[in-house]
């Protein structure tokens, strides 16, 4: 039987891990209790030793990702066992011959999925998982990330033999299989419960509490569920207490006419789209605060002790929902020195990154300044807790067409709430209203920022 | 709980340090000793663990050479610091499995020890969320990176004494840009105690804070003899796990 290497339970407060080091190579034989790999949690780095004697059949995660407690990394193939021996240098065509993963139940709880299939030119960092990770299937090569999504959205394996695969050998890749579902998804029997559903849905299961409920098979069912917090949750759960603990939270209210942004977003999205890049309105909400945070350094700012730190790079927080897998709010570095363009890449690929568990440890620290958008779960209005240590955040929210008055006449107009969550302890309301109301002026006339960035 | 033995190794180079820390580790594992707090007197390095990037080391190659100093890439957490005179580096070689095999509370509780110590001089420590080690108002006085193999802690603390703090301007410590390094030299002046006084104190913080009944000192050749100790071959004058 195959042995499941997961990392291991490390504490009470730790959700995560980083694999720093392989300390054994694809096909090398390990004793019992030597250390297969070092796995890295805030300033300790530990040596996790095998469970039992045989050979490393295969490495599924990559040095320097970061996974959930709990997600396997590895498998280990009794010394009985035929394995697929030494590691290619560079994936090999033929089926795989190593026991196949997706037998394991643990895999079924894997957090996060493995590391994608080598494409056409893999990263060294991959080039050792040769073919080590996938398993025959109909006769056509499966990997890890694929079987995953099989079985996260129901997908059978004569809808798979259908597929026209753009891997080597005609092999069904991940993407080949998400853009099948974005078709799959759209076809009518799914079409409602996908319409509400913001667009990367379609590569996320729905959690279960938003899921649809099956009816009611009688009223004898338990009318209430106990759900033991993830460790994720609790992390958050801390987090949020400590958050409102100590920092004095305090919320003012704006709003901001979005006719120039709309419009701009409208012309340009189709150009950028052509690109490759998605633009979405985060970009410019992120170019808005870096000028207002420039203008009022105070906001961009962290509480040390008794002092005040103030700091003169722009690392935005952007809070990213990820349904049950619960909220995560990685950075974008430096934005201060980005166009609008890098922007939105950045915006896409950390999103991105951040639902399916890529992030780096680098990601989510060093935050000077957060963004969170509720609007994009329909919220008009919100008062958002602050990531602490710093000192303030921006609700932005749904642009919804009102009626304001425009010389005397009433006239409809995309209008957007914005809020700010902000430490009373260290910004007084005049200055957080202050950079509220700036920011909404840089989103209402965008051409200050050709006068003042 | 045992108590926690502790003994002041005298100098030390660091590449010496790191086997002795294995050997010990080897023992602890095989239950032929009790948990530990070694003090090494290490000449100056850098020393970079598993978090490293490369930004962090400031200074060129050549500048290293001229100053001597030598860079170790370590199995520990953390970036880059430096260890040299004047600052009490402490090894804790401790069995985690009795305490649950808790990583993060180990890493807070070597903080709590930390700060009880720097309360017997009348300074308040502080540990910043996400920053692990010490600080005292914004500087940084105590730095943390812990490794572990077969569930047994080294590595460990670096309190900053008396050292000369210009050293530290040779990297980013910790990976983290714009933070200063601070001593006790620095904020208490003549008051400041010496390496023994803060031998003292920190042994007796820490056995406080990590839950030990005390601390039993012992010498240097005691740790060398069980870090080259074989099973079987017990060291009747080793204070083996009680």
């Amino acid at each position: 039987m195959p042995i499941s290497i997961v990392v291991p339970q490390l504490g009470e407060s730790v959700a995560e891990g980083t694999v720093a080091r392989w300390l054994k190579a694809q096909g090398d034989r390990v004793r019992k209790e030597e250390p297969l790999v070092e796995i890295q949690t805030d300033k300790i780095n530990v040596e996790i030793p095998s469970p039992a004697e045989g050979t490393l059949a295969s490495i599924l995660v990559a040095e320097g990702t970061t996974v959930l407690v709990g997600t396997e990394i590895a498998v280990l193939a009794a010394p009985d066992e035929v394995v697929g021996g030494k590691p290619a240098a560079a994936p090999a065509l033929a089926p795989a011959v190593a026991p196949a993963p997706a037998a394991t139940p643990a895999r079924a709880r894997a957090a996060a999925p493995p590391p994608a299939p080598p494409a056409a030119a893999p990263e060294p960092a991959y080039a050792s998982h040769g073919n080590g990770g996938m398993v025959a299937s109909e006769g056509r090569n499966l990997s890890p990330a694929v079987r995953k999504i099989m079985r996260e959205q129901g997908v059978r394996s004569e809808e798979i033999s259908a597929i026209r695969g753009s891997g080597l050998a005609g092999r069904v890749t991940r993407d080949d299989l998400l853009e099948y579902l974005s078709r799959r998804v759209a076809a009518p029997a799914a079409a409602t419960a996908a319409a509400a559903a913001p667009p990367l849905a379609v590569h996320v299961p729905l959690p279960g509490y938003l899921a649809p409920q099956a009816p009611a098979a009688g009223a004898l069912g338990p009318r209430e569920e106990v759900i033991p917090f993830t460790r994720v949750r609790k992390l958050i759960a801390e987090n949020m207490v400590r958050a409102k603990h100590t920092a004095a939270h305090t919320h003012c209210f704006d709003e901001a006419d979005m006719s120039a942004i709309v419009a701009l977003r409208k012309e340009w999205a189709p150009k950028l789209e052509a690109q490759g890049a998605k633009l979405t309105y985060m970009p410019f909400f992120i170019k808005a605060s870096v000028l207002a945070l420039k203008e009022f350094p105070w906001v961009n700012g962290e509480v040390r002790g008794e002092t005040m730190v103030l700091k003169r790079y722009y690392h935005i927080g952007m809070a990213v929902g990820r349904d049950e897998k619960g909220l995560i709010v990685p950075n974008l570095k430096d934005c201060d020195r980005k166009n609008l363009v890098q922007l939105a890449a950045e915006v896409n690929d950390l999103a991105a990154r951040a639902r399916n568990d890529r992030l780096k440890p680098d990601d989510i620290v060093g935050g000077t300044f957060s963004i969170t958008n509720a609007g994009v779960y329909g919220a008009i209005n919100s008062a958002p807790v602050i990531n602490v240590p710093e000192v303030a955040i921006l609700g932005v929210h749904k642009i919804v067409e009102r009626p304001v008055i425009r010389d005397g006449q009433i006239v409809a107009r995309p209008m957007m709430n914005a809020s700010i969550g902000f430490d009373h302890r260290v910004v007084d309301g005049e200055l957080a209203v202050k950079f509220l109301r700036r920011v909404c002026e840089l989103l209402e006339r965008p051409e200050l920022l050709w006068f003042y960035a | 709980m045992s108590t926690l033995s502790v003994a002041h190794l005298g100098p030390v180079a660091y590449r010496d340090g790191l086997d002795l820390q294995s050997g010990l580790v080897r023992a602890r594992a095989e239950g032929l000793t009790g948990d530990w707090l070694l003090y090494p007197d290490h000449p100056p390095v850098l020393t970079v663990g598993r978090g490293g990037r490369g930004e962090s080391l400031r200074a060129d190659p050549a500048t290293l050479g001229r100053l001597g100093i030598e860079v170790f890439e370590v199995a520990r957490g953390g970036d880059f610091t430096w260890h040299g005179p004047g600052q009490l580096v402490g090894y804790l070689v401790c069995d985690l499995t009795t305490r649950g095999r808790d990583l993060h509370r180990f890493l807070r509780d070597i903080e709590r020890g930390l700060i009880e110590a720097l309360r017997v001089w009348g300074l308040d420590g502080e540990t910043l969320p996400g920053r692990t080690g010490v600080w005292v108002g914004g500087e940084k006085i105590a730095s943390i990176g812990v490794a572990v193999r077969r569930w047994v802690s080294y590595h460990g603390f670096a309190l900053n004494v008396a050292p000369d703090l210009r050293f530290f301007e040779l990297i980013h410590p910790c990976g983290l840009r714009g933070i200063h390094m601070t001593s006790l030299a620095a904020r208490l002046g003549p008051k400041a105690p010496d390496l023994a006084g803060a031998r003292e104190a920190v042994a007796t913080g820490m056995a406080e804070r990590l839950g030990y009944p005390g601390v039993a000192w012992a010498d240097a050749e005691t740790v060398r003899r069980l870090a080259t100790a074989e099973p079987g071959n017990l060291i009747e004058t080793a204070p083996a796990a009680r």
